[in-house]
């Protein structure tokens, strides 16, 4: 039998050894260990095992356990108050270095709070339902003929039915139909409201609990609706309002409960929910509900019984899609499971409820926020090793005097800690400050979060300070630990060797690197937001204002608006151009052999002419003409291979089941946005029904007085109504939106980012002409000129910035041709100015703060500089 | 008088020292106690008994030999002092004092 084999349980022998008496531990051990063996051979391994288990136990008492060092304890906060004292001597003594490091750090840790509050918020949506770990929304994965396909966060009614009817697998399924939105009537007072129609378990499924009313039954009968309490006191001014009536269009609807505010992070935000059973009882909705292709609006939310997987669920869903998608051709719809967790922040799937914040976005924000947080910590820590050697004599004392390494690391640790929670503070009100600024961003931010602070987002926020100064102070900490108590002592002045320099270096290249990269950034999509507003559409936009108005009375308006002085002309058309809104349809010339997509607009006789489109052949509408006029341009003429221009006219191309015919070519123009390429597009002609914007072309040189009766006019039509109206450079401003808030955000970032670096720049070049003084002033007093010495200093630093520029440039090239530009058909040229610029800026900017340093010693009196203090 | 004061086990493990003579360690100690007293005895509680034995000078100790049937580890030997056989004697002489007052009709039931 060999050795190994009859030893004692491991464990239990390395947890004895840690907390057993170093003088005992032999004996006893030895004893323990005897006994083991000889249990081993009369009881056998089990037994042993076991009572060698026990005795380790029961050596748990005062007697054999180590001495706490209890002496040792009461040291240490005295050392903790002395670490403190010696931390803000320290920050007082060197001011300028300490302003660096704090207004460094809590810019940077400004953006760190937002990244906080805005992931804590994003990550807790949903999160208050009880159920949530079971609940699943049943998604569709659609494939039309043809296409590829694509992903809704919809399903059909019908899958809901279904599965109440055939399957044992889910506990609750819960259908839900967006369509409870527009006006509500009480009394004679209306009341926009915001909701969906559920299923009669909704308030089972999802934790929404009420106020007033019975949960179980509130949803059960035909036009019952549920309403939140804000929405009770808009409406009612009091919070018990169970039986009362409102009235939506046609359908009246008793109030059935009363339901607690709901939370702002529920993905399904409403301001009531009505039974769905009041659609069932319709035959004008049946398609609803029986129809596997209906799925454009309606969701199912689905919570699995106790005994079921999502394996289960899936093969029932599979069952169920083999048996509709059979019963046609033209489209096949794949169901799938996402857990409730998984829809906020989620996946782009169309669809949604409400507005999902995307997952990359979420990601996004934290990447960008850290890096410019290591920025600012790679600052202090360059700092502080700068600064070692100043702070060299006293280590080299406290270690004399029995500092351990453990206890100086943890001295310059929690100075950085003290620093960063110094910087906590102003980081607070600089965050409050951005905070209105960061919701504004774009439509994802402001329309799903608060930004509001939680107490535990304190605690977070208290944390994360901790955390950043360790960050920062862990490496100046090791470094510092590490000196040589002899050559401290021994007044040696290089302490350390050339790398620890080395590593400064990188860490001020990496900051100048990231720096110029936002820079750059800021100026390409800020030029290509420039490009995107600016670009010749090829028709006029200038001094338009569009109307939008869906009530198709157009010719009231065009009259009342054509007699107002100062305005040229008044057209008409389906949607604006150039702003986002894309139709088009299969279009086929008559002999059936060809067939293209074509986009198109309806407008009116006026239109092309208000608009400035260049006719190359044939004419505009005619309002007396026959209603299948077709204009096209100049691609739909060469995809369709109609000639030229003159020639086309008088062909016939089928389109929208409809045989039209060409009577005009225009040039090409921007029917889209610089995301699209232009295809074949087509103006047809239409009179009033299609006709939802106004285009109103205004000459005159009083703009607000032209604009004022302008809206005379409208008022007088319509007095009940508000005039809609802006101009279309606006309209097109607002397409851009994601460019501009793309450009804000990486403004915002670069700036940061430059502030960071400058600061900490400022603060190696203080402290290496501190350091190189008297080198200075030898040089000056034997002859040295100003520009020797500048070139002297700055040398080694515009190594470092020519070799940032050179990494910065092609790298923001290559990711801003890869992410910005990727969608985009129109970009702008990018040249060497674009790219170069930004970064020779950074280096001037950066040479000055050098220079200024440089000067200043270079001024100041030799004598003074070569005295010995 | 605390510092002398003799509790049963410690009583006990006395005697055991004195019993087992040269043979006295941890092991043997409390594999005797174990057999006499017919009770479970855990070598952390012996441990204890041996050091406010040792504490109050009853005991004295000895490194012996290693041997290699307990993983190398050396054993140390306890002997009880003059110190402690007088205490023993006077704990066992206070016991026979009281015995022999105890009156013969207490033991009949």
């Amino acid at each position: 039998m060999s050795e190994t084999e009859i030893s004692p349980p491991k464990f239990y022998n390395k947890i004895f050894e840690w907390f057993c008496n170093q003088d005992l531990y032999f004996e006893l051990q030895g004893d323990l260990l005897e006994e083991f063996e000889v249990n081993y051979h009369q009881k056998g391994i089990k037994t042993a095992n076991r009572i060698y288990k026990k005795e380790v136990l029961k050596m748990l008492r005062p007697s054999v356990v180590k001495k706490v060092k209890t002496q040792g304890q009461l040291n240490n906060t005295a050392m903790f108050r002395n670490y403190t004292l010696v931390a803000f001597r320290n920050l007082s003594r060197n001011k300028l270095f300490s302003a660096i490091n704090i207004i460094g750090l809590a810019i940077s840790m400004a953006v760190g709070l937002l990244a906080i509050t805005f992931v804590s918020e994003i990550n807790s949506y949903d999160k208050f339902h009880e159920n949530r770990d079971h609940i699943y929304r049943i998604v569709n994965t659609r494939t039309n003929l043809g296409q590829s396909p694509q992903e809704y966060a919809t399903t059909s009614l019908l899958t809901g039915v279904w599965l109440k009817e055939n399957s044992t697998v889910f506990e609750k399924v819960v259908p839900v139909l967006n369509g409870f939105n527009g006006n509500i009537k009480y009394g004679e007072n209306r009341f926009s409201v915001r909701g969906q129609l559920v299923g009669e378990d909704f308030l089972d499924l999802f934790t929404f609990p009420l106020l007033y009313g019975n949960s179980q039954t509130a949803l059960k009968e035909p036009n019952s609706v549920v309403i939140t309490e804000n929405f009770a006191l808009r409406v009612f001014s009091k919070k018990d309002v169970v039986g009362e009536i409102i009235q939506r269009g046609r359908d009246q609807f008793t109030i059935t409960g009363v339901m607690q505010q709901p939370p702002s992070v529920s993905h399904i935000k409403f301001d009531a929910i009505a039974s769905l059973k009041t659609y069932e009882a319709k035959p004008s909705r049946a398609r609803f509900f029986n129809d596997w292709g209906t799925m454009w609006s309606s969701y199912v939310y689905v919570q699995l019984g106790a005994n079921s997987t999502i394996e289960h669920g899936q093969e029932i869903l599979d069952l169920l899609a083999k048996q509709e998608n059979a019963k046609q051709k033209a489209y096949e719809i794949k169901p799938g499971l996402e857990a409730l967790t998984d829809i906020f922040p989620g996946s782009g799937k169309y669809n949604q409820m409400g507005t999902v914040m995307p997952k990359e976005n979420v990601n996004q924000i934290v990447i960008l926020a850290l890096i410019v947080l290591f920025s600012a910590c790679f600052n202090y820590s360059n700092l502080s090793i700068a600064k070692s050697l100043k702070r060299a004599k006293e280590i080299g004392v406290r270690k004399v005097a029995g500092a351990r390494k453990n206890q100086l690391f943890i001295q310059f640790v929690s100075e950085a800690v003290i620093v960063s929670v110094l910087s906590l503070v102003i980081a607070f009100f600089l965050f409050q400050l951005i905070k209105p600024e960061f919701l504004a961003l774009n439509s994802y931010t402001s329309r799903t979060t608060t930004l509001d602070l939680l107490p535990r987002t304190y605690f977070y926020f208290l944390g994360f300070a901790i955390l950043i100064g360790f960050l920062a102070g862990a490496l100046p900490a090791i470094l510092m630990t590490r000196f040589k108590t002899i050559n401290i002592l021994k007044g040696v002045t290089q302490i350390g060797s050339n790398h620890k320099l080395n590593l400064r270096k990188i860490m001020i290249g990496i900051q100048f690197t990231l720096s110029m990269g936002f820079v750059i950034i800021v100026t390409l999509t800020q030029k290509q937001y420039k490009h995107a507003l600016n670009f010749d559409l090829g028709y006029e936009t200038e001094k338009i204002i569009n109307i939008y108005w869906e009530e198709r009375d157009i010719t009231l308006i065009k009259t009342a608006f054509e007699k107002i002085p100062g305005i040229e002309g008044v057209s008409a058309s389906n949607f604006q151009h150039s702003t986002g809104t894309l139709n088009s349809d299969i279009a086929k010339n008559l002999e059936g052999t060809d067939s293209a997509t074509v986009y198109n607009n309806y407008v009116d006789t006026e239109y092309l002419n208000n608009m400035g489109h260049r006719l190359l052949a044939g004419e505009n509408f005619k309002a007396e003409g026959p209603t299948d006029q077709m204009v096209i341009n100049e691609t739909l003429l060469s995809r369709f291979k109609l000639g030229n221009p003159n020639e086309a006219i008088g062909k016939q191309l089928n389109f929208y089941d409809k045989n039209r015919t060409i009577v005009g070519v225009v040039k090409d123009f921007h029917y889209g946005t610089i995301y699209n390429q232009i295809r074949p597009f087509a103006f047809l002609w239409d009179s009033e029904r299609y006709l939802y914007h106004v285009n109103v072309k205004v000459t005159s040189n009083d703009m607000p007085g032209t604009l004022a009766q302008v809206e005379n006019a409208w008022n007088e039509i319509y007095p009940e109504y508000k005039l809609n109206s802006s101009f279309y450079s606006e309209d097109i401003k607002r397409t851009y939106a994601d460019l501009s808030s793309s450009a804000k955000t990486f403004g915002m970032l670069a700036m940061v980012a430059i502030c960071i670096s400058m600061l900490g720049l400022l603060g190696m070049a203080v402290f290496t002409t501190e350091a190189r003084i008297k080198e200075l002033t030898i040089r000056k007093v034997l002859g040295a000129s100003l520009s020797s010495l500048l070139s002297l200093l700055s040398k080694s630093f515009l190594t470092i910035f020519v070799i940032a520029a050179c990494i910065a440039i092609p790298s923001t090239y290559y990711m801003f041709k890869n992410l910005i530009l990727k969608n985009i058909e129109y970009t702008i040229d990018i040249g060497f100015w674009e790219l170069a610029s930004g970064s020779i800026l950074i280096i001037i900017i950066a040479l000055l703060t050098i220079t200024s340093q440089t000067l200043k010693a270079a001024r100041s009196n030799p004598a003074k500089n070569l005295r010995n203090a | 008088m605390k510092g002398t004061y003799l509790g049963e086990f410690q009583e006990i493990v006395l005697l055991t020292i004195l019993v087992l003579e040269e043979n006295a360690y941890g092991v043997t100690i409390q594999d005797e106690i174990e057999q006499k007293t017919k009770r479970p005895v855990s070598r952390g509680a012996l441990h204890t008994a041996l050091t406010r034995l040792d504490e109050k000078g009853f005991i004295t100790s000895a490194y012996g030999g290693a041997t290699s049937e307990r993983g190398g580890r050396r054993k140390r030997y306890y002997q009880v002092t003059n110190l402690g056989k007088s205490s023993l004697q006077e704990a066992r002489s206070i016991r026979d004092e009281l015995w022999s007052r105890v009156p013969k009709i207490a033991f009949q039931s």
